[in-house]
């Protein structure tokens, strides 16, 4: 035992054999004390996930995503940055065919078995292990659509279809996420998920230019706005039946 | 009873890691004993609502798992220390029990007393701000039991909880046992004897999937009397020698 604290039963343990009349209760006095001096204080971030989500629980667990902390948001801003860079010095729009593979790795790495290192005890709480992998995704997807649309409209100067291709990219993110969120759940396995999210998109991408000669077709045609959200809804349905607690027959 | 299940079983794939189990418990500490790959932990996990049961009936805190409602609020009501416990490197103690607090839906006003209390229960007062990185494994394994309590738990799922503890931390820690099985329904997984012995009230011996012996420490013990079974201790011979009578049995019929 460390510093002369031993397990104790019940609190009044730690105080001795317990108050006389008129004394005070050491105990109960130093678990307010403690109670006080150690309370975290949430952050404004945490505190309005919180009234969002209605669930201190969900908030505090969306404030630990993996892919949400400082680190990973710098390497995102770094990667799309050198985007814009790229974009500027070529004229081909690298962010917004940049973007989509970032947040498919972001969404893949937000939540799981090999990420969550508590992943089987979070599993067992009262808040669902599939609230808390919805409302990551969603957080990550709408902060790398945000990172995503600010490199966008940076290189947009460099690119003839602006309007199109700054915006263009958003519908196929949303498939590439899905996909990789489906693969992720499915594998229990967040390489999987990055690595099936990185290569579907680089083959579609691809395609896309062996079909039109264009390497920014995937992002412009919008003959492909309806296949990309089928493609989404059936992702996100494969996602979603992956996750569910299977019922057994009891 | 806080705990009901009848003819329950898991598979996976061919292999069943729990075959027919039927038990019941109520108030204290119930110990489940058994060696490696008897399905101890298999079985602890449906009761944490963790995995589903291929076939049978659970019941746990009076509600069916298997329906998100009862589901959760069994969750609410339960502690549960797995045995790989996984922890979050950068957490602090506090932090850490905080965490799982807040994910078992207790009411935030609440959460910071029962967290000091909780942290103070496994003698980790000292190191509350200290980040789990830089613990000892025993100390791993006192976070990880301080989360599984800190909700006064009316059912507490222990798997294995003295791995890593030294001889006094465990003498400490059965004490602590006794006090919440005085209130609530604990079931420790183990295959150390001698937790068992000291702190359980109840014993089931588990192998192969089945429960082979169902009965108090003592009449465990009456079983390794005379038998010649190996072991140090009474209860390691009876341990041995249920082990041994239920294999010969199984050993026939195949």
């Amino acid at each position: 035992m460390t510093g002369g604290h031993e397990m104790a039963g019940d609190h009044e343990s730690l105080a001795g054999p317990g108050p006389g009349p008129g004394d005070v209760d050491l105990g109960r006095v130093w678990l307010g004390v403690a109670a006080q001096v150690w309370r975290r204080r949430p952050g404004p971030a945490e505190r309005a996930a919180g009234r969002l989500l209605r669930s201190p629980g969900l908030a505090r667990a969306l404030m630990i995503t993996p892919s949400l902390l400082a680190g990973w948001l710098i390497a995102t801003a770094v990667v799309l940055t050198a985007g814009v860079f790229a974009t500027l010095g070529t004229g081909t729009p690298y962010v917004p065919l940049l973007a989509p593979a970032v947040a498919a790795a972001g969404i893949a790495y937000a939540y799981g078995p090999g990420i969550d290192p508590a992943w089987e005890l979070s599993r067992s709480m009262a808040v669902s292990d599939r609230m808390v992998l919805l409302a990551r995704a969603l957080a990550v997807f709408a902060v790398n659509a945000a990172l995503g649309l600010a490199a966008a409209a940076a290189g947009a100067a460099a690119v003839p279809t602006a309007a199109a291709v700054t915006f263009g990219w958003l519908v196929p993110m949303t498939a590439v996420c899905a996909l990789a969120l489906a693969a992720a759940t499915l594998a229990r396995s967040a390489n999987v998920g990055v690595t099936v999210g990185l290569a579907g998109w680089v083959i579609v991408v691809l395609a896309g230019q062996a079909a039109s000669g264009r390497v920014t077709a995937v992002i412009s045609d919008t003959a492909l706005v309806l296949p990309y959200l089928a493609f989404a809804v059936v992702c996100a349905a494969i996602a979603w039946t992956a996750t569910r607690i299977p019922r057994g027959t009891s | 009873m806080n705990v009901e299940i009848s003819d329950l079983t898991r598979r996976f794939g061919r292999a069943r890691a729990v075959d027919g189990v039927s038990l019941q418990a109520g108030a204290g500490v119930f110990g489940l004993l058994g060696p490696n790959g008897a399905g101890k932990t298999t079985l602890l996990r449906m009761m944490a609502t963790v995995i589903p049961p291929s076939s049978g009936t659970l019941r746990l805190l009076g509600r069916d798992p298997s329906s998100y409602g009862p589901r959760r609020e069994i969750r609410r009501r339960a502690g549960y220390l797995p045995q790989n416990l996984g922890y979050y490197p950068g957490f602090t103690v506090l932090e850490f029990v905080e965490y799982f607090a807040l994910l078992k839906d207790m009411p935030p006003r609440q959460v910071p007393r029962a967290v000091a209390a909780a942290v103070e229960q496994v003698g980790l007062g000292d190191k509350a701000r200290s980040r789990l990185r830089t613990l000892s494994g025993g100390m791993l394994r006192r976070a990880g039991i301080a989360q599984a309590i800190v909700n006064q738990p009316e059912l507490l799922l222990l798997d294995e909880p003295t791995a890593g503890l030294d001889p006094e931390q465990r003498v400490a820690f059965r004490s602590l046992l006794r006090d919440l099985g005085d209130r609530s329904t604990v079931i420790v997984s183990t295959h150390l004897v001698e937790d068992v012995g000291a702190a359980c009230g109840d014993v089931a011996l588990m192998d192969a999937g089945k429960i082979v012996f169902r009965g108090t420490p003592d009449e465990l013990t009456a079983r390794g009397e005379g038998s010649g079974a190996a072991g140090d201790a009474p209860l390691e011979r009876g341990y041995s020698a249920v082990l041994a009578a239920a294999r010969s049995v199984t050993a026939v019929r195949s």
